[in-house]
């Protein structure tokens, strides 16, 4: 009976975290491609390494865990990260990767002096704030999914509004300017979009490999298809696949980090898609140069 | 000139730096309506910012810029606009028909999906420039001509009056710029005005009615048989150290 009861009790635990897990992959796959689109894969990795002061300063000024109010800092922080990035680059001669690595590595050590001195005084309150680190999906709860969930919603809904504005922004932005669409003002919209879905995902992945999730999926999707609407699709779709599969792992045994397990597993998704994706995966590739070497033969010995 | 004419596009003025270095230098412009006119320069003459400046992409230090007189914000939809091929990547995900389309997306406004009636306009669009074979090709897979006709077609179906094209014959084959140039003259028959950056003075005279030398200044503007001389050409490719130096008028 006893084994009973703890197998119900861990069933759903794990259902919660497997949720929770489907709905951060769904939204950081969709929209992770227009990160990956638009030649912005590091600043993913910015943001998440920025997000993390927020954590520690929003819990020191409220001495709350509640998932919104920590989101909340991370979002600002890593919001301030990105606009410092931006700045850096349109006001001085400081190139984009150099401006990304200094504020990147600023604020990502600043989060984790931060979090030293939240561990140093010993508020009982303070335990689990270091998941935020490397990420342990088993600390899920319901209303951390129901954030998630929220939040994660409202971006993708956002996104599909903009739908035709923010594709036009990521292909051609001077034309997009040219008939009138505020570029700055969609591409503040599409930052903000990655900002959420990165935040979301924090305490699960952890700040050190959240980018992962982002650039991850819409790698792999981007070798089946040539259809934006579809990449996003798919995207999301291993996204999900991802989440869910390395939390379960991790959740399993025994504190193993999810946020590793969740990228070794995208990192699966995006090996067999580069090398077995029609057209552009490299088997495909292969045989279709030897078909072409072989005909080529043929029609040289027919010539002779 | 004509100066009691109506103007297709006047600049006056222009001024462009980036940073402290000026790209364009006391720019003056006068294209009447209905003529096909070409932007010549050597590199780095200022040509694409020209371009820029007079679609608003580029703030100026200086001057400003009448679409048939008024400012280029209450003029979009009269104006079409073809970017410089290595502009996009063209490994987007994305197929023929769906680049022209987007040349219906300021007429759309927001939020609203293109619909039947911009699909058959990008359809006529592809036909003209003869695309119609490969709408829903990946853009990727196109040769470079075939990706300047979409291009073209996505500026057509901009339904303007005025088309500003940023090199549309760079890279591109001999049958493309054939039917290129035979576009841009029906373009100029319809009483459209097209302004083109180029960079092959072999065909000028024979592409264009007007011509615009250009050289951080402007060197000299108007009908190509007036302009188009050995010694405007000389001061426009021979005598750039020259200008800067004797260059030092205020805004």
């Amino acid at each position: 009976m006893g084994n009973l009861s703890t197998l119900i009790h861990f069933d759903y635990t794990l259902m919660i975290v497997a949720v929770g897990a489907a709905l951060l992959g769904t939204v950081s796959g969709a929209l992770g491609c227009y990160a990956v689109l638009r030649r912005q894969s590091l600043l993913g990795d910015a943001i998440s390494h920025a997000a993390l002061p927020g954590i520690a300063i929003a819990f020191l000024l409220t001495g709350s865990k509640v998932p919104l109010i920590l989101v909340l800092g991370a979002a600002i922080a890593g919001w301030l990260g990105t606009l410092l990035i931006m700045s850096i680059v349109r006001l001085t001669r400081i190139k984009y990767d150099s401006a990304l690595a200094i504020v990147l590595s600023t604020f990502f050590g600043f989060g984790l002096v931060l979090h030293t001195l939240i561990q140093r005084t010993g508020n009982a309150n303070q335990a689990g704030l270091d998941t935020f680190l490397f990420g342990q999906a088993a600390t899920l709860l319901e209303r951390d999914v129901l954030t998630i969930g929220i939040l994660g919603g409202i971006a993708l809904i956002v996104m599909l509004i903009f739908w035709k504005e923010l594709k036009l922004l990521v292909f051609d932005a001077d034309f997009a300017a040219s008939i009138g669409l505020p570029i700055r003002t969609l591409d503040i919209l599409l930052t903000s979009l990655l900002v959420i879905a990165i935040v979301l995902g924090l305490q699960a992945v952890g700040a050190v490999l959240m980018s992962a999730m982002l650039v991850a999926p819409a790698v792999a999707a981007r070798q089946w298809t040539n259809r934006l609407r579809l990449m996003v699709l798919l995207a999301a779709c291993f996204g999900a696949l991802a989440g869910v599969s390395g939390t379960i792992i991790s959740s399993t045994a025994s504190r193993i980090p999810t946020g590793p397990t969740i990228v070794l597993c995208a990192t699966v998704v995006v090996g067999l898609s580069i090398a077995f994706a029609p057209n552009r995966g490299l088997v495909w590739d292969r045989i279709r140069q030897q078909r072409n070497r072989r005909d080529l033969k043929a029609a040289m010995e027919i010539q002779e | 000139m004509q100066r009691s004419e109506q103007k297709a596009i006047q600049v006056t003025d222009l001024t462009v730096a980036y940073q402290d270095k000026p790209v364009l230098w006391d720019i003056d412009l006068d294209v009447p309506p209905g003529v096909l006119l070409s932007i010549v320069g050597p590199n780095g003459a200022g040509k694409t910012t020209l371009i820029k400046a007079i679609l608003g992409l580029v703030r100026p230090a200086a001057g400003n810029v009448l679409i048939y007189d008024k400012p280029y914000e209450a003029q979009r939809r009269i104006v079409g606009y073809v970017p410089q091929r290595g502009s996009v990547d063209w490994d987007f995900p994305t197929n023929v028909l769906d680049v022209v389309m987007m040349g219906r997306y300021g007429a759309l406004g927001w939020i609203r999906r293109p619909q039947k009636k911009e699909r058959e306009l990008a359809m006529q669009a592809l036909e003209k420039v003869g695309m119609e074979a490969y709408t829903t090709r990946q853009i990727s897979q196109l040769s470079g001509g075939q990706q300047q006709r979409v291009f073209l077609a996505r500026a057509l179906v901009q339904d303007a009056t005025v088309y500003l094209m940023d090199e549309p014959f760079q890279g591109v084959d001999a049958t493309t710029e054939r039917a290129i140039v035979t576009l841009l003259q029906e373009l100029r028959a319809d009483g459209k005005t097209v302004v083109v950056v180029h960079h092959d003075l072999q065909t000028v005279t024979d592409y264009f009615d007007w011509v615009m030398l250009l050289n951080i200044r402007r060197i000299a503007s108007g009908p190509v048989d007036e302009i188009f001389t050995s010694d405007n050409l000389r001061e426009t490719y021979g005598g750039r150290v020259a200008f800067m130096k004797t260059d030092k008028g205020g805004v």
